[in-house]
């Protein structure tokens, strides 16, 4: 994941912060409680794409 | 197919005379270049030099591709709803010059506020049902002096496919797009300033219906083409437009369509005098 963008990336749900999850190369949003994908570099960033997690995975990462 | 502009920026009725032939290519790619040029030509007018430019909607990545030489010093950025066109657009990026590419969606933008200087879109907007939604997302990740460039379709694009379907039957048969002056107001509601709208217009040309059809498909405004609904699309409705549209029909015998083109821009602003994310602007008349 290129640090430079994830710098201005934001969770388009809540605009919370990303975190990069590197073990499982996805990018999480605490706020909204959803990861995101990364697929050949690309960040998929929306929604429907995303998996929920629960409060215990989420914190994890908090 | 063929192409002609029609119409030229201020509304004057000058006919331009362009005339290109674009026989081989698909509608949706021809437009798509054409257009993006010309927003690209207005883009060299304005001497900008961003630090950090968004290509919202990048498709195939036309536009990226010329962006990377307009502003060589800039951090590139690209974003489409469909992976497949950010995997394309992403193809653009060499060892020297990266493209962050990202998919999202307009109307959830995934970058912080205040991230760039430029946003460009090009022939994306028209797609988007909540247009002052997008914009205001827009408005966010916008740096105060940063500027939003676009283009998009306005409310006279394939009338001549409109007029025609309404002596067939009552049925939506196009998609509905926005008036360029309701694409103002969105602009001075989600506080973007000194916004600035014109639009000209665009004719393609056709031997046949059915030719036309296939490349409004190409072009996503699939229902405006047949087989909408089969009940009423059959042989005898098709027949029946075809009558219809011979109303249009140019001197040389071929179906013409038009797009209405919309170019606009607007700038950011220090988000002082904002109120809940709005302006407390004067409305003045746009277009």
């Amino acid at each position: 994941m290129n640090k430079k963008l994830l710098t201005i990336l934001v969770c388009p749900v809540t605009k919370g912060p990303l975190i990069y999850d590197k073990k499982n190369h996805r990018l999480i949003s605490c706020s909204s409680r959803l990861a995101y994908f990364i697929k050949d570099g690309i960040p998929l960033l929306q929604e429907e794409e995303a998996i929920e997690l629960s409060s215990e995975e989420v914190e994890k990462y908090r | 197919m063929s192409l002609q502009i029609e119409k030229k920026l201020d509304f004057n009725k000058r006919r331009l005379g362009f005339e290109r032939s674009a026989s081989g290519y698909d509608a949706a790619a021809v437009l798509q270049n054409e257009v993006g040029t010309r927003l690209l030509d207005r883009l060299a007018l304005m001497t900008l030099q961003p630090k950090r430019v968004l290509d919202l909607g990048s498709g195939t990545g036309f536009m990226t591709k010329h962006l990377l030489k307009t502003y060589p010093k800039s951090e590139h950025h690209a974003v489409d709803i469909a992976f497949n066109m950010a995997k394309q657009t992403q193809r653009y990026q060499t060892w020297r010059r990266k493209v962050y590419t990202t998919c999202a969606t307009a109307e959830a933008l995934p970058y912080a506020s205040e991230s760039f200087d430029m946003v460009i879109s090009n022939l994306m907007l028209q797609w988007c049902d909540d247009l002052s939604g997008v914009f205001t997302d827009i408005h966010r990740i916008l740096r105060a002096e940063g500027g939003f460039i676009f283009t998009s379709f306005g409310t006279d694009t394939m009338i001549e496919l409109r007029e025609s379907w309404k002596q067939v039957d009552d049925y939506e048969h196009t998609h509905r797009f926005v008036d360029i002056h309701d694409v103002g107001d969105a602009l001075m509601q989600t506080g973007f300033q000194q916004p600035v709208l014109d639009m000209e217009k665009i004719t393609l040309t056709y031997t046949s219906l059915p030719k036309m059809f296939r490349d409004i498909k190409a072009i996503g405004a699939t229902n405006a083409s047949l087989g909408r609904n089969k009940g009423l699309t059959g042989k005898g409705a098709f027949k029946k437009l075809e009558l219809a549209y011979e109303a249009f029909r140019t001197e040389d015998g071929l179906y013409p369509l038009t797009y209405e083109v919309i170019y606009g821009h607007g700038w950011g602003q220090s988000k002082v005098g904002l109120y809940e994310g709005r302006a407390i602007i004067p409305i003045t008349p746009v277009g």
